[in-house]
């Protein structure tokens, strides 16, 4: 009861804070014995409202106690209904080497509620609303971190319409939301999401289909980005690109997949022209996840009549000594271009995920990361979350 | 019945994934133009303009840099960029970090990064 009750402390508190990505946690596909993200996930590709399925792996496999329904099971929504939020909140020490070094901060992080309406077995509607993160208050009292401009920061980044006639076989969705394409990690600050076109608020319009089966699954999306004269709640940020991505995994034995990607990004300065490859690889008697993606980008930026060849990389083992224990040491690589050595980033990262009761989660990370030059000095981030799922 | 081949599937991945993770290298010699239009679009449009800082939506301390235009209004008519002391502008400094706040403060640039736009604003910080 202490542990719920400090769940619910923490929700009441990082309900008025915000931002970050409606991603997944692909560290439990084969982990959790779930073959396929959309065995826990109402998306055909992952991420974002849990399904009923999900919602007991998520007591049942994942927490070390608890029952993973909505409200912890207090009440039953009916079928055509789901409902669901997630709740931030994170303390953060930062050094880079400059004079102000090292800075401390807190801040909420994420503030998103989720409604799915079903209309009979195929269709549904599928939306997102939150408020934007605070990472750098105007100031720094609690109120103007927790509810400051908060009208300003009311943000939906997804939502779609979806035809999906049963769990395995054909879909189609349109509406907003991220192509389908790599990992699809929840962190977006690793990498292979930074820098491959899925920053934080990167959302897309979109209009996606695919197959899922039980042993692959086929994503093709063709996305623009929301126009200019939408309001800032619809609005995205970082490159604003249009065109289209695919990404095909085909899964062996229940516990390892290989995955082949493919994206193209046009935009008025600069365009992207990408794939990469996805390896999964789960290892039962040691309880070991590994996962890896890497992706080589070829950027055309015409207006300075240059382009440049990327390559960003992930390579993280998830290691579950016990229930409700994730502990993930990784490594990441960003090269901004192959051909300069200096414009290089390197990070060894270690993350611990701690499920103590069902909805709750502590994530402790750590990142030590090298950047250009040799004597350049490291930067560090130390950070904790505090995560509440209704 | 025999049960599947396990092992080598096994290193396969894992020498996939490894090899995948760990290339990348590349040469000493920086041939990358000193335009704005190359580094707005490369430097700092993905690095300045994320969701809580210069991005359209959050201006933080006013600073706007989400396209090239914007960028270049800051940069110039804002006094970021100053040709005439390239080593001594507001905006070096800052991505140094030198008595202020490291810019961007999650993710620290490249040293080659903020040469280029040292000598971009060197060359005259045209809108080029």
């Amino acid at each position: 009861m202490r542990r719920l009750l400090l769940c619910l402390l923490v929700a009441g508190v990082g309900t008025f804070g915000f931002a970050r990505g409606a991603a997944a946690y692909p560290q439990f596909q084969f982990s959790s014995g779930t073959n396929k993200c959309s065995q826990c996930h109402y998306s055909p590709a992952g991420g974002g409202l849990i399904s009923s399925w999900g919602r007991s792996e998520s007591g049942d496999t994942i927490s070390m106690a608890g029952d993973g329904g909505f409200l912890h099971g207090a009440v039953t929504l009916p079928a055509w209904f789901a409902a669901g939020a997630d709740l931030r909140l994170a303390v953060t020490r930062t050094d880079d080497g400059g004079d102000e070094s090292p800075q401390g901060a807190w801040f909420p992080m994420q503030a998103d509620a989720y409604l799915r309406f079903a209309f009979g077995d195929a269709f549904s509607l599928y939306v997102a609303a939150g408020a934007r993160g605070e990472t750098r208050p105007v100031d720094e009292s609690a109120g103007s971190r927790l509810v400051g401009n908060l009208g300003d920061r009311f943000i939906s980044r997804e939502h779609y319409l979806m035809w999906r006639p049963s769990a395995t076989g054909p879909y189609a969705r349109v509406g907003r939301f991220y192509a389908p394409y790599g990992l699809r990690f929840v962190e977006h600050i690793y990498f292979v999401r930074r820098y491959a076109g899925y920053e934080l608020y990167n959302e897309t319009y979109t209009a996606s289909g695919g197959y899922v089966a039980d042993e692959w699954e086929l994503h093709l999306s063709a996305f623009t980005p929301p126009p200019s004269s939408f309001p800032d709640a619809l609005q995205s940020v970082g490159a604003r690109e249009s065109g289209a991505a695919g990404y095909f995994e085909y899964r062996l034995n229940g516990m390892a997949a290989l995955a082949a990607q493919g994206r193209v990004g046009v935009g008025k300065e600069a365009s992207r022209y990408q794939g990469g490859l996805v390896g999964k690889l789960w290892i039962e008697p040691a309880k070991l996840l590994f996962l890896g993606e890497a992706d080589l980008i070829h950027q055309v930026v015409s207006a300075a009549s240059y382009s440049q060849n990327q390559f960003v990389s992930y390579l993280g083992v998830s290691f579950f000594p016990v229930r409700g224990v994730m502990i993930t040491p990784m490594f990441e690589r960003f090269q901004e271009n192959i051909s300069v050595s200096t414009t290089g980033r390197n990070a060894g990262d270690l993350q611990i995920n701690l499920f103590p009761y069902a909805h709750c989660e502590v994530v402790l990370f750590g990142r030590y990361m090298k950047v250009g030059q040799a004597n350049q000095p490291a930067a560090t981030l130390l950070m904790a979350q505090l995560h509440y799922y209704l | 019945m025999h049960n599947p081949p396990m092992i080598p599937r096994r290193g396969l991945f894992l020498v996939v994934a490894a090899a995948a993770a760990l290339i990348g290298c590349g040469g000493t010699t920086d041939d990358r133009p000193a335009k704005w239009s190359f580094i707005s679009a490369t430097i700092t449009e993905p690095s300045c303009a994320t969701v809580n800082c210069h991005s359209e939506i959050a201006k933080r301390a006013g600073v706007d840099m989400h396209d090239r235009a914007t960028g270049f209004d800051v940069m110039v008519n804002k006094g970021f960029a100053d040709p005439a002391a390239p080593d001594d502008s507001p905006v070096i400094k800052l991505m140094n970090g030198q008595g202020a706040r490291r810019m961007p403060p999650d993710m620290p640039l490249p040293d080659a990064d903020i040469l280029l736009i040292r000598n971009w604003i060197a060359a005259g910080a045209t809108n080029n």
